[in-house]
C-alpha cells in the first residue's frame, strides 16, 4: 500500500474543511429570511387556579390569564372568553362572558359568579373558553370542557383545625429506617449526579407496595431499586428518561415513570417498557397508583390508561376528575387558599361527608400527600418562612386534629415535586437524602376511629 | 487535486446532516441588535414572552433561542459556555423575560427578541439577592405571577400559583430538562428566596 503524501493529505483536509464551511454557509444563505427563523408559531394557552371549595356566602370570582404569541410590540395579546357554568354538576350550562381588567398579576380575565350559583347548597361546575382575538386561536380550561368540569363546591360545616404559628425545630425522628442507600452505583446504592453550580439529583421518587417492598426510582442509574426486609435486588428500566421524574409501583409487580417532557411510561417488572403516552395537559403535579396524574392548568386527576391501554389525550380529558380518588373509594378535593389556609372535603358519590378547614398563622406549601387512613384523612404539607422550611403531618378524624408532628424538610438533593412522601400498610413514609446518601424512613401514624 | 475534489464532495455532504442544518441555521439567526426601549411591561406578556422559549432548549450562559420549539443544539456539555446551543439558562431567560438593561444600574424596560443573544449580568445567586436596579427581595409568600423563586444555582418565575399550594414555574431547568413550564415547591423550598422585577404596569 503506498503512504499517502503530505500533498494528498493537505488537498483531502482543505478540501472537506471547504465542503462543510460551503455547504452550511449555502444553507445559512437559503434558511436566514427575518421571518424564517423566528416565526412565532400560533400559540395560545390559559392559566386558572379554580376556587374549588369555598366558605358559604364566601363571593366567588373566576380569573383566568390568556397567553399568546408573544407581540413585536412587547403587549399582552387582546382576548376575550367565556364562562359556561351550571348550578350542581347536572344540566345545561349558562354563558357568562369574562371581563378583561387591568391587572395580570392574578389573571386578567373575570367573572364574577352570579350570587344565585355561587350560593348553591351543592356548588357549581363550569369550564371557560378563552380566545385570542387578533389570531382566533382558542383554549379550554378545564381541557376536558364540557365532558370534565371544574367544580367549586361550599364547605359544609368544615372541622376548624387551626395551627396556630408555628414552632420550628421541634421534629419528630422517623421510627424507622426502610431503607438506607449509599451514593453510587453498586447494588446497593443510589446514584448521586451534579455539582455546587448546578446543584444535585439523585433518587426522584419511590413507592411502596402492598407487602413492604420499599422501590426507589435511582434515575441517574437508571433503575429502580426494591428492598424488602434488608434485601435489595434492581430493575434496570429498558428506554426513557427518569431525571426528576415522578413513580409509582403497581399491584401487578408494573412500574409507572413519569418523565420531565410529560410521558407517562409503563415498565414490567423485568424492566422492559410496556408503552408510553403523552399527557393530554402541558404539565404534571403529581402521579398516583393506577397511572392517575394530576394534571395542569386544567388542575384535575387524569387517568393516563385504562386497565390494560394507555389512553388517548382526548380520553384523558374526557375522563378527568377535579377529585382525587382515595384507597377507601372516596373522593378528595383539596384546596390551598391564600397564605396560611388549607381547606379539605371528603366525598362520596359526588356528595361531601366531611370537610376541614386548616389555618396556620404561619404561610403554608404545598400539600405532599392526602390520604385516607382508617376513618380519617392523613395529610403532608409544608410550613415556611422566608429563612426557614418544615413538613407537618396531620391526622385529621371526624372530629378534628387525631395527630400532629412536624417532620425535617432539608435535602440534599431535587426530587419529584410531591415524591417525598408514601402512606401505605398504615405508615408514613419519607425520602430524605443527605451528603452521604439517600434514605427512606417510617413513621407510625395513631389511626382516626 | 483528486483528493481535494473528492473530500469537498464529502464535505458538502456532511454539510446536509439534518442536525447539522438545524444547528447551523439556528446560530446564524442569533444577533447582538439593541433591545427596544419600552414604556409597558405587563406580567402577562411577560408570561408570552417566557411561554415561547418553552421546548427551545437550556444553553449555560446562554441567551438565544428560535420559536420552532426544538432544542437546536441539545446534549450540548453542562457549565460549558460558547457551545452556542439553544435556549438560555436560568438565569438569562429571566434576565430576557424581565426586559432588563446589561448596565446594572439602569431600571428601564428594554424588549430583548429571541434571537438576540443576551444573557445579561446576573446569575441565579446575583437575583436571589436582589441585586442590580431592577431587581428586589419579596417575601415568598406574596409572590405572584411573573415573581420568581431563586436559590444559590437556580430561578424559576411563577407562572401561576397552583391548587395543591405548589406552582407552575417556567424555567430554563437543565440541559436535559430544557426550558419548559414544571410544577415546582420551590416556595416553600429554604433554598430559594422570593425575587421581584421594579415597574410592572399592570
Amino acid at each position: 500500500m503506498r503512504r499517502p503524501v503530505l500533498r494528498s493529505l493537505v488537498g483531502g483536509a482543505a478540501g472537506i474543511a471547504i465542503g462543510v464551511l460551503g455547504g452550511m454557509g449555502l444553507t445559512s444563505v437559503s434558511a436566514a429570511g427575518p421571518t424564517s427563523v423566528e416565526a412565532s408559531p400560533m400559540l395560545v394557552d390559559a392559566t386558572h387556579v379554580p376556587p374549588v371549595l369555598t366558605l358559604r356566602g364566601e363571593p366567588v370570582r373566576l380569573r383566568f390569564g390568556l397567553v399568546c404569541t408573544p407581540r413585536d410590540d412587547g403587549l399582552p395579546c387582546e382576548g376575550s372568553g367565556t364562562v359556561f357554568v351550571r348550578r350542581g354538576q347536572d344540566g345545561p350550562f349558562r354563558p357568562f362572558a369574562l371581563r378583561r381588567g387591568d391587572e395580570s398579576k392574578d389573571g386578567r380575565y373575570y367573572l364574577d359568579v352570579p350570587p344565585d350559583i355561587a350560593e348553591s347548597q351543592v356548588g357549581f361546575s363550569y369550564y371557560a373558553v378563552l380566545k385570542d382575538d387578533e389570531t382566533g386561536a382558542s383554549v379550554s380550561v378545564p381541557s376536558g370542557g364540557a365532558d370534565a368540569p371544574q367544580v367549586s363546591v361550599p364547605l359544609h360545616d368544615p372541622v376548624a383545625v387551626p395551627l396556630g404559628a408555628h414552632a420550628f425545630g421541634a421534629v419528630r425522628e422517623p421510627d424507622a429506617h426502610a431503607v438506607d442507600a449509599p451514593w453510587g452505583s453498586g447494588g446497593g446504592d443510589v446514584g448521586l449526579k451534579g455539582s455546587p453550580d448546578l446543584g444535585y439529583t439523585g433518587p426522584s421518587s419511590f413507592d411502596v407496595e402492598p407487602d413492604g417492598t420499599v422501590d426507589l426510582l435511582d434515575s441517574v442509574n437508571e433503575r429502580v431499586v426494591r428492598w424488602l426486609h434488608g434485601r435489595h435486588e434492581q430493575v434496570l428500566l429498558g428506554a426513557g428518561s427518569a431525571e426528576l421524574a415522578d413513580f409509582a409501583a403497581e399491584p401487578n409487580g408494573n412500574f409507572d415513570v413519569l418523565d420531565l417532557h410529560d410521558t407517562l411510561r409503563r415498565y414490567r417488572a423485568d424492566g422492559t417498557q410496556e408503552w408510553a403516552q403523552k399527557l393530554a395537559d402541558r404539565t404534571w403535579a403529581k402521579l398516583d397508583r393506577g397511572a392517575a396524574v394530576l394534571q395542569e392548568p386544567s388542575e384535575e386527576w387524569m387517568p393516563v390508561a385504562g386497565p390494560a391501554t394507555p389512553l388517548t389525550r382526548t380520553q384523558q380529558r374526557r375522563a378527568a376528575q377535579p377529585a382525587k380518588q382515595l384507597a377507601n373509594g372516596h373522593g378528595l378535593l383539596v384546596d390551598r387558599v391564600g397564605d396560611g389556609e388549607l381547606r379539605v372535603a371528603e366525598l362520596r358519590g359526588g356528595g361531601q361527608i366531611r370537610s376541614w378547614r386548616i389555618t396556620s398563622e404561619t404561610p403554608l406549601g404545598e400539600v405532599q400527600l392526602a390520604e385516607s387512613h382508617g376513618n380519617g384523612i392523613v395529610v403532608v404539607t409544608r410550613v415556611y418562612t422566608d429563612g426557614r422550611d418544615e413538613f407537618v403531618v396531620l391526622v385529621l378524624g371526624g372530629r378534628g386534629l387525631v395527630q400532629r408532628f412536624s417532620v425535617a424538610s432539608g435535602s440534599w438533593t431535587e426530587t419529584a415535586p410531591l415524591a417525598r412522601f408514601r402512606f401505605a400498610r398504615g405508615v408514613l413514609y419519607r425520602l430524605r437524602t443527605t451528603q452521604s446518601g439517600a434514605s427512606v424512613d417510617r413513621f407510625d401514624l395513631e389511626v382516626p376511629q | 487535486m483528486r483528493s481535494f475534489i473528492a473530500l469537498l464532495v464529502a464535505g458538502f455532504a456532511l454539510s446536509g446532516v439534518p442536525g447539522a442544518q438545524a444547528y447551523h441555521r439556528f446560530w446564524a439567526g442569533c444577533n447582538y441588535d439593541a433591545p427596544t426601549f419600552m414604556t409597558t411591561m405587563t406580567r402577562d406578556a411577560a408570561q408570552d414572552y417566557a411561554n415561547a422559549a418553552r421546548y427551545e432548549g437550556y444553553q449555560w450562559g446562554g441567551g438565544c433561542w428560535n420559536y420552532d420549539d426544538v432544542d437546536s443544539y441539545p446534549n450540548d456539555p453542562p457549565q460549558v459556555a460558547g457551545t452556542h446551543g439553544e435556549g438560555g439558562d436560568c438565569s438569562g431567560l429571566t434576565f430576557k423575560t424581565w426586559r432588563e438593561s446589561t448596565d446594572t444600574w439602569r431600571d428601564g424596560r428594554y424588549y430583548w427578541h429571541a434571537l438576540r443573544n443576551v444573557h445579561g449580568p446576573y446569575d441565579a445567586a446575583a437575583f436571589r439577592d436582589g441585586t442590580g436596579a431592577p431587581n428586589h427581595t419579596v417575601a415568598k409568600a406574596t409572590a405572584g405571577v411573573m415573581d420568581a423563586f431563586a436559590s444559590a444555582t437556580h430561578i424559576g418565575m411563577v407562572f401561576v400559583r397552583s391548587l395543591y399550594g405548589g406552582d407552575q414555574i417556567v424555567e430554563a431547568k437543565c440541559e436535559a430538562c430544557g426550558t419548559n413550564i414544571f410544577y415546582r415547591t420551590y416556595r416553600g423550598d429554604s433554598a430559594y428566596g422570593g425575587v421581584g422585577r421594579w415597574g410592572w404596569t399592570g
